[in-house]
């Protein structure tokens, strides 16, 4: 196995292959505040990418109630089950990945899901974490109960756990933009890929006996576009570009910003090693730190401070970064925040969104002599 | 290609060999001998061998005797006439994942040829028949044979070489299900499913939908697998075996032209799978055999009760030689 830097995990971990980052990495982050489960981009990617005969069951996109929802079943617990316990020590993770937890004889620690284990997509829906008792609870933050909504889609790891383990090499991660896709040619349905990938977001399709997996839309990135799922996210908690490794971050690139300068977005599950590429803003409003760091590893709670002082109006960079999401179908590269506005630029310079930090007032009289109606709303 | 050429099988068949017929084989240990008398009587079952497992001699190569008709039948009359080799089994253990233990510890071979064709039948214990791949750990149960160049060059067992391609014959239990049964898939599974409709072949009521319609409609694109030509999205199935090419580890490549033919049946403790090709290869990495010389030959099986797929497999424990009967 070779040596290789996973800055998630603030070491060097082993991997099936030596380090190959790709020239740019394509990455998306999620705003779990802002979730509403409505699962619009669930249904922007199932009518786009998986409505054959073969893929009834897949959701590349889907959307879970944490702590209790979970597609596959329980695929989360039953992963770390099998990983044993999991220690940070500061912001370094000193527990063991699923590559250097593999037992004899395998690339790394998985399970295989059956048929019935997709049979309950919204398992757990709006579940809170605990049982409600006959004791009154009124509202703070955090909450003492709690449930928070966890859209998922595949990570485009920096380290697939789906390519290491695919003995054929059909599964690949391009150079231009680190999306990891599966050559439907090349592939001959062994599901070792679909054994290894702990977020279980490699699928197989019954009809082809060959496996799929979510493909980043990239016949829309490659033209500058945001992928189906982001940009029909009515919510608008996601947002979607390129993320540079810690030394090499930008500010003025909002991805970067979020995931390197503030911190805010953090990887789902980072000590499994895979260097995931989607990232999460943790729920404000979870009480409990211990499943906070379980899911996003060290620094959620820093992420949650840092989150709402900006929602507070104290950082304005942040906020502006923020608000860029879904914005506009084209994928941003370069922002700034000017004055009360931010601005954000594609790849080649022109100007794609200029947005106002706060959504200006605009009050109306109420009567509409055009319509001949009274207005119920004024502003 | 080898240059040695044989041209008798009594006297001259490798250890571990029987030919029908002619008694034991230089080398052959009781086992060989036993071999031969059942074989006689079409009778041998590879549980029968295991009972005695100081009767097993290490196999030094396949002989295949010429018949006028190659078999492509597991039942055929025609296997009487040859004598079974026994094969040591082993996990693969050069590429991860693989089993912690081999199926089976010996399989059984035979191979017949007739100038034109070579057949291969393997015998091995497997309790559990598993023939479908459509739930998402359905596993196939399935077989294979190596041919390669050399004499039992053990540099070629894994899947040929660089330098030196093998041509490999794949039988798939759930190959041959689709051709006995249509290709199989959720309504054989779950009958009592709901359907919706599939677009864009939104004009139908909702039915059940089959590759071959997706083709009809011109609409393949919706099955990304069959779109571009992935035999195993394959909409229809003529051979429930599969003609490969490989120049190493993780390179197996569908031959252009199909031309196997094959069948296996359940016995009544596993599988007997026919397993045949032409002499003559026919596609630029293709082995060709030749009467009167030896080659490479080698065996794996896999298990669908054990989700086998892959490299995750029970070869045979080393390359053999196969010697074809001038």
């Amino acid at each position: 196995m070779a040596r290789v830097k996973n800055w998630q995990l603030g070491r060097e971990m082993s991997y099936w292959y030596p380090e190959a980052r790709p020239k740019k990495q394509f990455a998306a982050i999620f705003d779990t505040n802002k979730c509403i489960a409505c699962q619009t981009c669930t249904l922007a990617c199932k009518t786009t990418w998986t409505s054959g005969r073969g893929q009834e069951y897949m959701l590349w996109n889907n959307v879970e109630t944490k702590p209790w929802g979970s597609y596959p079943l329980a695929w989360d617990v039953r992963e770390l089950d099998l990983l044993g316990p999991q220690h940070w020590t500061g912001d370094t993770y000193t527990g063991k990945t699923i590559f250097e937890a593999a037992p004899e004889g395998k690339k790394n620690i998985g399970w295989t899901p059956n048929d019935m284990d997709y049979a309950y997509p919204n398992r757990g829906e709006d579940e809170v974490n605990v049982t409600i008792n006959v004791k009154r609870y009124h509202l703070k933050l955090p909450h003492d109960m709690w449930f928070f909504y966890l859209p998922r889609v595949c990570n485009h790891c920096t380290y697939p756990a789906c390519l290491q383990a695919c003995t054929r090499q059909s599964i690949y991660k391009r150079p231009e933009d680190g999306i990891v896709l599966v050559d439907q040619e090349r592939c001959r349905g062994y599901r070792i890929c679909f054994e290894a990938c702990p977020y279980k977001k490699i699928f197989y399709n019954h009809t082809t006996r060959v496996s799929e997996k979510c493909v980043f839309c990239f016949p829309a990135v490659e033209q500058g576009y945001q992928p189906r799922c982001m940009r029909n996210c009515i919510g608008k908690i996601r947002s979607f570009g390129f993320v540079s490794t810690p030394a090499n971050a930008r500010e003025d690139n909002p991805i970067d910003f979020l995931v390197h300068v503030r911190k805010v977005a953090k990887p789902l599950y980072p000590q499994f090693g895979l260097e995931p590429n989607v990232y999460y803003i943790p729920p404000i409003h979870v009480s409990s730190n211990d499943f906070l760091t379980m899911l996003f590893g060290a620094g959620a709670r820093h992420a949650i401070d840092t989150y709402r002082a900006a929602m507070e109006g104290d950082d304005p960079e942040l906020l502006g970064a923020l608000l860029l999401a879904v914005s506009t179908d084209r994928i941003i590269h370069r922002y700034q925040v000017t004055g009360d506005t931010v601005i954000g630029w594609a790849e080649d310079g022109e100007e794609v969104v200029r947005i106002p930090l706060k959504v200006p007032t605009i009050e109306r009289a109420p009567f509409d002599p055009d319509l001949n109606v009274y207005r119920h709303n004024i502003t | 290609m080898s240059d040695t050429t044989v041209t008798s099988p009594a006297g001259t068949a490798p250890a571990g060999t029987a030919p029908a017929g002619t008694g034991a084989a230089n080398g052959v240990s009781r086992r060989g001998l036993l071999a031969g008398g059942l074989a006689g009587a079409g009778a041998l079952a590879i549980t029968a061998c295991a009972a005695d497992p100081s009767d097993v001699s290490v196999s030094g190569g396949v002989w295949v005797a010429r018949v006028g008709r190659a078999p492509i039948e597991p039942a055929d009359a025609a296997w009487d006439r040859a004598a079974p080799t026994i094969v040591d089994m082993d996990v693969q253990v050069m590429v991860l994942p693989h089993r912690p233990a081999p199926l089976v510890a010996q399989i059984a071979v035979r191979a017949l040829h007739d100038g034109e064709t070579i057949s291969f039948r393997l015998d091995w214990d497997d309790p559990d028949t598993h023939d479908l791949t459509v739930r998402v750990d359905d596993f196939r149960d399935a077989c294979a044979v190596l041919l390669a160049g050399g004499e039992g060059d053990q540099g070629l067992r894994t899947m040929g070489s660089v330098d030196q391609p093998a041509t490999l014959l794949h039988w798939k239990a759930d190959w041959q299900r689709d051709m006995d049964l249509g290709v199989q898939g959720a309504a054989d599974v779950y009958p009592n499913r709901s359907i919706d409709v599939y677009p864009p072949l939104i004009s139908d009521a909702p039915r059940d939908l089959t590759p071959a319609d997706y083709e009809a409609a011109d609409a393949t694109e919706w099955l990304p697998g069959l779109h571009v030509g992935n035999p195993l999205s394959a909409s229809t199935r003529t051979a429930c075996v599969e003609k490969l090419t490989a120049r190493g580890f993780g390179t197996a490549t569908t031959a252009t032209k199909q031309n196997v033919a094959g069948r296996g049946e359940r016995t009544s403790s596993g599988w007997r799978v026919v397993l045949a090709k032409p002499l003559r290869g026919i596609e630029a990495d293709e082995f060709t055999l030749t009467p009167g010389h030896a080659h490479t030959c080698a065996f794996a099986l896999w298990s669908g009760a054990d989700q086998d797929a892959g490299g995750r497999k029970t070869p045979s424990k080393a390359a053999l030689r196969l010697l074809l009967e001038f």
